[in-house]
């Protein structure tokens, strides 16, 4: 009887092992994504995923998606609650925060072993935190602006190449064209409902082509400038005419563009692979060009890194992904599949004229916005961003809704940066 | 097998037979029903201990800590009031208790005088006295966010049926900036929380209507009351415990509703419409202060217990 239990014991234990085996030899990594149904861009995670399993049989990449407007709160909790994905993609403005926790692997020995050569990659400069490589990015754009031709002949006016004369296009544009006493044609398109960081990228179009920063290089709050308030006043002066849709977030503006409903709109590289899904009539309509604003808008989007507090033997798996995604291929295929411009130096674009005609402008623009050195993300407030963000937002909106003035407006901004610091 | 068997007796002692003994107490014994009462109840208590004063405890130690994003296991800050005295010289922390402060007043008193008067009405004989009843519960049935999005839509500014509406009508010239004008942000927001909140007071006060004898009516009838009066003496007193109950629920609801006011508004413009639920979710997941936010929170669990302790005294006090 006793001897019996013993056998059994055994058997079970053996059994156990012997179904434990595959769980030791098969390693999953966990990889939390929002762009895994984004067309063109997801196919490219797709892609470089597959080959990584096909590298390294036994390794599965476990891909999840999160919405974009759910992300960092997810992130945040996976994070506090010490399980973060092990290959963690964030965006660009929100890495920071996760780094400076000590929660991000310092890159730094892994692309030395490598021999990785960020030289010249386009925003990786933005990856650097407390001194150290956080992150490698992944996507650094420049604006384009993008124009329904109907409506700009419609109106007889031309293409605006600077800013007075995208003022001028922008009031002539926008109108009532059902007589109901109700504008439904607008200029130009910006959210303006509260949103932190997208109201303050809208905003940077018309700071940054009056001349003036958020920051000093050295990463001062720099509001008290004439630039500065000139730029204010543009966005007061876009805002307060009615050239732009009320209250609407990025997404409803893109909308209303597709639709055929807007004449001009300055926005990201992406903005095309929505446009290709404006009704054929409006479609033929829709055409893009170089921003009237110098230097354009451009910055840094999103980032891949990886989790600190893994093994060592995960740590591997992750850096072997990320040297896929970093590799001249898959840079090359970025610019094919995503449409969009990889931040590699030495990627072969030439693919990519097939599927986006506009390509060279996705260049040009990028080029430009990286040799003015733009970023979104203000320089010495990165950690502070979201803060920064609510209260550079909450000022322009006061100055809007009370008609302040925008040098009382850039005083007060100022003021408080300050304390930010 | 019986009781009295050979093997039973071994098992079971004579003098255990018909008892029931846990840790030396006989459970069976009247004396010790207590005993029982607390065994029965410990699960219970164990679950209510995990899910809600466990988190609670959590959140006040990390009110009392200075930490950006906390985490189990994870290294201790010092206690510190630094968090609480912070909150104190925060305008945006005063600002966000007027606006829940204005937010609970105006929506709940819409709701229960909105409440009151579809609960009154439904509650007469009528034809189609059922599909109204259905209508008056239709949007507490409507999930939030639903119901948030179609408002959205609705007084949207450039294309909302509400401005075309207003300016059709000759009301205004311009379409109405719903969403950035503090005050109508604000009103909005009201107006959305009412629709949203007033069939729970609505259902709760016809089912008080329904509890209360006919016999008082008629009695109040052969004195000659008028409606005015069977109103105000009998229905009303009669409502009151219903009353009391419902509005503190209505109350703390208000109190802590996130989700309206985040589609609608995200708490702006420019602060217009930022509760504390807001704030809190703000300094946590916006600005990675968990300390800060826990410590909001802290304050308005008090803020919701000293109000639902004053009103469920006074209301009930009042009833007798």
């Amino acid at each position: 009887m006793r001897f019996q239990s013993i056998r059994n014991a055994g058997v079970a234990a053996v059994a156990a092992l012997a179904l434990s085996l595959p769980a030791v030899q098969a390693e999953t990594l966990k990889f939390v994504s929002w762009q895994k149904d984004e067309s063109g861009v997801g196919e490219w995670w797709a892609e470089a995923i597959a080959k990584f399993e096909a590298d390294h049989p036994g390794v599965s990449i476990e891909w999840t998606k999160v919405a974009r407007n759910e992300y960092a709160d997810t992130m945040t909790t996976l994070f506090a609650s010490g399980a973060p994905p092990d290959i963690i993609h964030l965006a660009s403005f929100e890495y920071h925060n996760f780094a400076e926790q000590g929660w991000m692997e310092n890159l730094d020995p892994w692309i030395e072993n490598a021999g990785l050569d960020l030289e010249g990659w386009a925003g990786q400069q933005a990856c650097v935190w407390n001194g150290e490589t956080a992150c490698i990015m992944l996507l650094y754009f420049g604006f384009i602006m993008a124009y329904n031709q109907a409506i700009l002949d419609e109106a007889g006016v031309a293409v605006p190449t600077n800013f007075e004369e995208y003022m001028a296009a922008s009031r002539a544009l926008t109108k009532d064209t059902d007589g109901d006493g109700i504008i439904d044609q607008f200029g130009t398109g910006h959210q303006t409902s509260s949103g932190g960081g997208q109201y303050l990228t809208e905003m940077l179009n018309y700071v940054l082509d009056a001349g003036a920063r958020w920051t000093t290089p050295d990463g001062m709050p720099a509001f008290d400038t004439p630039e500065m308030v000139e730029g204010l006043r543009r966005w007061k002066t876009v805002v307060q005419e009615g050239l732009t849709p009320r209250d609407l977030n990025s997404g409803d503006v893109r909308q209303i563009f597709i639709d055929g409903k807007m004449g001009l709109k300055v926005d990201g590289p992406w903005l095309y692979g929505l446009m290709r899904t404006a009704r054929p009539e409006v479609f033929e309509q829709l055409k893009v060009t170089r921003p009237p604003f110098d230097p354009p808008l451009g910055g840094s989007s999103n980032v891949i890194g990886m989790a600190s507090e893994i093994s060592d033997e995960k740590k591997q798996l992750v850096w072997d992904f990320i040297a896929i995604i970093a590799s001249d291929e898959f840079q090359s295929k970025f610019a094919s599949m995503a449409a969009s411009t990889p931040p590699s130096p030495r990627a072969d674009t030439s693919g990519a004229l097939e599927a986006v005609p506009h390509f060279p402008l996705l260049i040009e623009t990028q080029m430009a916005a990286a040799a003015a050195g733009v970023d979104r993300i203000p320089t010495g407030l990165e950690i502070q961003f979201n803060r920064f963000a609510k209260l550079v937002t909450e000022a322009a909106q006061r100055m809007i809704i009370e008609d302040q003035d925008p040098a009382d407006t850039a005083a007060w901004i100022q003021e408080q940066a300050m304390a930010l610091k | 097998m019986p009781a009295d068997s050979p093997s039973s007796q071994a098992i079971y002692p004579a003098q255990n037979v018909g008892k029931m003994r846990v840790f030396g107490y006989d459970l069976a014994s009247p004396r010790n029903s207590h005993v029982l009462g607390y065994l029965l109840l410990f699960p219970a208590g164990l679950l209510i201990f995990a899910i809600i004063i466990y988190p609670l405890l959590l959140s006040l130690d990390i009110s009392f800590q200075e930490i950006k994003i906390p985490r189990p296991g994870g290294d201790r800050k010092p206690w510190t009031t630094v968090n609480y005295t912070n909150l104190a010289r925060s305008g945006e922390f005063w600002n966000a208790c007027w606006v829940t402060f204005r937010l609970v007043i105006v929506v709940s008193a819409a709701c229960f005088l909105i409440g009151l008067g579809t609960a009154l009405l439904v509650n007469q004989k009528f034809k189609g006295r059922t599909v109204a009843r259905l209508v008056v519960a239709l949007p507490w049935a409507i999930p939030e966010v639903v119901a948030t999005v179609i408002f959205w839509w609705l007084f949207d500014t450039s294309y909302g049926a509400v401005n075309w509406l207003i300016v059709v009508l000759g009301f205004t010239e311009q379409p109405m900036s719903w969403f950035s004008n503090p005050v109508a942000a604000f009103a909005l927001v009201s107006i959305v929380m009412t629709w949203k909140g007033y069939p729970f007071v609505s259902i709760m006060i016809l089912a008080g209507l329904q509890a209360i004898p006919e016999d008082y009516y008629n009695a109040a009838k052969v004195d000659r009351a008028n409606a005015w009066q069977r109103f105000t003496y009998i229905t009303m007193p009669c409502l009151v415990p219903v009353l009391a109950v419902t509005m503190v629920l209505n109350i703390l609801w208000v109190f802590r509703d996130f989700s309206i006011i985040y589609v609608l508004t995200g708490g702006g413009p420019i602060n217009a419409t930022e509760t504390l639920s807001i704030l809190t979710y703000e300094r946590a997941f916006g600005f990675f202060e968990f300390g800060a936010a826990a410590a909001v929170g802290i304050v308005t669990l008090i803020i919701c217990l000293v109000v639902s302790r004053f009103l469920v005294a006074r209301r009930v006090g009042a009833m007798h």
